[in-house]
């Protein structure tokens, strides 16, 4: 398992424009990652707080709904995140030319 | 007190008139007299009887006496205090008369001469003066004025004057109301003087020895006396503070129906519970713990998020090819007629299979996107010690959805269309092995052939998947190198081979180096099943010869035909036509046969050995091929009949080759492999899927049935000469 997570965020962030990729744990620590610390952290806390809010407009609306997966495309980066009760996944990637 | 009393009884008697009037109604008119009542006189009745008030207590008794049986002789009762006065309270004055004889011998006694004055605190506190010494000396310790004291006193005996036969009874009395009102009337005095005294001059006085004090009412001192008082003391205890946390939560709709949930299935459980015991166990033993199935579920969950990530990240990177890919068709097809082109869409590549050769693919049946891959090696003098197995998503280009490296190279492969992730493989060792591509990646085959029992003693050139057997077990057919055609049927844990037919060849037996005649198999290297008849089936041989067998008969075959000069590579039947087939060759040829006819109906040279021929899904006279030289043809038989009406090199001839070819079932796109173990998606342009117009007369045909009636019009028109038996056609007229 170790070994295939270890194989797969290296798979990910060989991938054209990917810029970084994290992975967060339950407790919104990022456990591993491709980016400095610093940034891991603050996308950590950022995206658990935007995951909460989103996941709440989804469930309020039709609570067997739930969210499976966000995407975030600003003007320089896109940002992918899937949220899971006991982990987030983080991939930033530049958009392609 | 009198005067009071009489105006109180008229007022009363008033009072009674009106209430008499008030009350006139009530009374009877007439009176009542008891029948005893005596006669009275009238003029007794009106005389006038006087009424007379005195303050003298007629009825009152002076000297009562009554008998005392203790004493035993009369003695006089005890007063009833008085008339008709009725004392409320009675003090006991200590008052005496300045000139009565206790007075006297108190002053006698020095008692007495205290003046007021020495009571109030201020006097002390006047300066005194000189001049005026004397003079004050005298009033000041004199206070009370005699005729002031007197005149009270007068008045108040006359008061008293009225009542003057009980006052015998009170003598006490009178002379205490009379101190008081004495005293009350010089308390006043002094304050007065006092005042004059200060607007005026600032008076002296010098205070004399004070004498002994003579305590009774009106001259008395206060003396105060004050407890002792407790210090006070705070004490304060603090109890530790009890843990204290915030907490905050909104009740959201979503989170009230989570804990119904699991509510819900808590009382599931509980019921669960309650099932016998024996039940339990039974289903205890079965059942994993529950940090194994969460375990279990969180990796499948993460992986699940991993695969989608990706295929977003790959989404961005090859977007223009996925736009191209659903919406770009090649706009020129319209200007040249019957001319086509293939679009290439993504280039799929393993890394670690970069020095191999793509042996075969073919699109899965089921998930329209997706395609295995066999990986081998086509280079027999320098062969690769291993292969893999790989499936493919177009969602992700990047890398193999599912990939297993193999201890050989995969020669073929077929994927079971019932279940879609059972993929047998023909290996380059003769092996023949099932994959389950649900199964993770470390668990690699899930059946393989014995290899020392029954395996292929030559490469398997090509598998398939077969009909059940009677019992239900899925088969699959395995044509090899050496000659055999083999049934394997899945059995659980194992794979049971039955050969099913030997080819022979027209090669005599050759003596062996000691003497013994072996003889020589012909080499299989292809096989095609026919797809309505499960019991027929077509074999191709290295001789270039097509075999069609039956599972029933396995001495003999049912036909032969010399097809090719060259190792025959595919034979494909037409999705519309069941007797046609598509074969093509090492020769350079493709060729399509009718089933019983010993020539070809079309045969199309390519200039360069075809690896692969493949009918359209979409069309029933559309074919592609693709060669050695890197080109993919693609045919339309009712366009053209002589001509690809696409030629396209897809792959440089020089360095690479194409193997492969495949149609997806449902999507407007080819997928072919080369020797580098790159696999090339192309999508075929408008003009290469053209489908059939309806005629005018019979617009609601389907599709299906145009398709047929198209390729039958058209095999009517070459079907000349007419179908001759036992002519075989050894001659190929070239193009």
């Amino acid at each position: 398992m170790a070994n295939e997570a270890e194989e797969t965020v290296r798979k990910l962030s060989a991938h054209k424009g990917v810029v970084g990729v994290v992975v967060v744990n339950g407790e919104g620590i990022p456990i591993k990652t491709t980016l400095d610390n610093h940034i891991s952290v603050q996308y950590a806390g950022l995206m658990t707080a935007l995951i909460d809010k989103a996941k709440a407009v989804v469930r309020d609306l039709d609570p067997s709904n739930d969210l499976t997966f966000l995407r975030i495309r600003s003007k320089k980066s896109e940002v992918m995140v899937a949220p899971d009760k006991d982990f987030i996944l983080i991939v930033v990637q530049n958009p392609v030319e | 007190m009198a005067p009071k009393k009489q105006k109180e009884v008229t007022s009363k008697s008033r009072g009674n008139l009106v209430e008499d009037d008030a009350l006139d109604w009530l009374k009877p008119r007439s009176l009542i007299k008891p029948e005893d009542q005596e006669d009275v006189p009238d003029a007794d009745l009106e005389e006038e009887v006087g009424r007379v008030l005195t303050t003298i207590n007629l009825q009152w008794v002076a000297d009562e006496v009554a008998y005392h049986y203790g004493q035993g002789r009369f003695v006089p009762k005890p007063k009833p205090t008085f008339g008709k006065a009725y004392p409320l309270y009675i003090y006991q004055g200590t008052a005496i008369r300045k000139d009565s004889d206790e007075a006297k011998a108190q002053i006698a006694a020095g008692y007495g001469m205290v003046g007021f004055d020495d009571a109030g605190p201020k006097r002390a506190k006047v300066k005194k003066s000189s001049a005026e010494e004397e003079e004050e000396e005298e009033p000041e310790p004199e206070p009370p004025p005699p005729e002031e004291g007197k005149g009270e006193e007068d008045a108040v005996a006359e008061e008293e004057k009225p009542e003057g036969g009980e006052a015998p009874a009170e003598p006490t009395d009178v002379g205490a109301e009379e101190g008081e009102l004495a005293e009350g009337a010089e308390e006043a005095e002094p304050e007065e003087r006092e005042e004059a005294r200060g607007g005026g001059d600032e008076e002296v006085i010098e205070i004399k020895p004070r004498v002994k004090k003579l305590a009774n009412q009106f001259n008395f001192c206060e003396r105060a006396a004050l407890t002792y008082n407790f210090p006070r003391r705070s004490v304060d205890t603090q109890t530790i503070p009890p843990p204290r946390a915030n907490y905050g939560a909104t009740a959201l709709q979503c989170i009230i129906f989570d804990y119904y949930q699991e509510d819900y299935a808590r009382k599931l459980r509980e019921k669960e519970e309650e099932k016998p015991k024996r039940l339990r166990k039974k289903a205890a033993k079965h059942a994993k713990s529950a940090q194994q199935i969460h375990d279990e579920l969180l990796a499948q969950r993460i992986r699940e998020a991993w695969t989608v990530l990706e295929r977003l990240v790959n989404q961005n990177i090859y977007d223009d090819i996925a736009q191209d890919y659903r919406y770009w068709d090649d706009p020129s097809d319209e200007f040249r007629e019957g001319m086509g082109s293939l679009l290439p869409l993504w280039k799929f590549q393993y890394e670690p299979m970069r020095n191999h050769a793509v042996c075969d693919l073919q699109w899965n049946p089921h998930y329209q996107d997706l395609f295995t891959v066999a990986y081998g090696s086509l280079d027999f003098t320098n062969q690769q010690k291993t292969g893999c197995l790989c499936l493919y998503s177009i969602k992700n280009p990047a890398y193999p959805e599912y990939a297993v490296i193999t201890e050989s190279p995969i020669i073929c492969l077929d994927v079971y269309k019932e279940t879609p992730y059972l993929i047998c493989v023909g290996l380059y060792d003769g092996n023949v092995c099932v994959y389950n591509a649900q199964l993770t990646l470390e668990s690699s085959y899930q059946y393989k052939s014995d290899s020392v029992r029954d395996k292929h003693s030559n490469i398997v050139w090509e598998i398939r998947w077969g009909a059940r057997l009677i019992d239900g077990e899925s088969t699959f057919f395995s044509i090899s190198g050496d000659g055999r055609v083999v049934q394997w049927a899945v059995m659980p844990g194992e794979l049971q081979a039955t050969t099913i037919i030997t080819l022979t060849s027209n090669v005599p037996p050759i003596p062996g180096p000691d003497g013994t005649l072996i003889t020589v198999n012909s080499c299989g290297s292809c096989i095609c099943f026919h797809p309505e008849k499960p019991d027929i089936f077509m074999v191709g041989t290295e001789d270039g010869m097509i075999h069609t067998c039956s599972l029933k008969y396995n001495r003999n075959y049912v036909s032969s035909v010399q097809a090719h000069h060259m190792p025959v590579y595919r034979i494909n039947y037409n999705y519309f036509n069941n007797s046609i087939y598509a074969s093509c060759s090492g020769d350079w040829r493709v060729k399509i046969w009718e089933d019983g006819r010993d020539e070809p109906l079309f045969m199309f040279e390519l200039g360069s050995p075809v690896g692969d021929v493949k009918w359209a899904p979409y069309s029933s006279t559309v074919f592609a091929a693709c060669t050695a030289d890197g080109k993919v043809y693609v045919f339309d038989l009712n366009v053209n009949k002589y001509r690809p009406i696409c030629v396209q090199a897809v792959v440089s001839k020089k360095t690479k080759k194409l193997t492969r070819i495949d149609f997806n079932m449902r999507l407007p796109v080819i997928v072919c492999g080369d020797t580098k173990g790159t696999c090339h998606v192309l999508k075929l342009s408008p003009n290469l899927r053209v489908m059939c117009k309806p005629p005018k007369k019979a617009q609601g045909m389907d599709q299906r049935t145009l398709q047929i009636m198209k390729l039958d019009k058209l095999l009517s028109l070459v079907r000349d000469p007419p179908y001759q038996t036992g002519v075989v056609d050894e001659k190929f007229d070239d193009d």
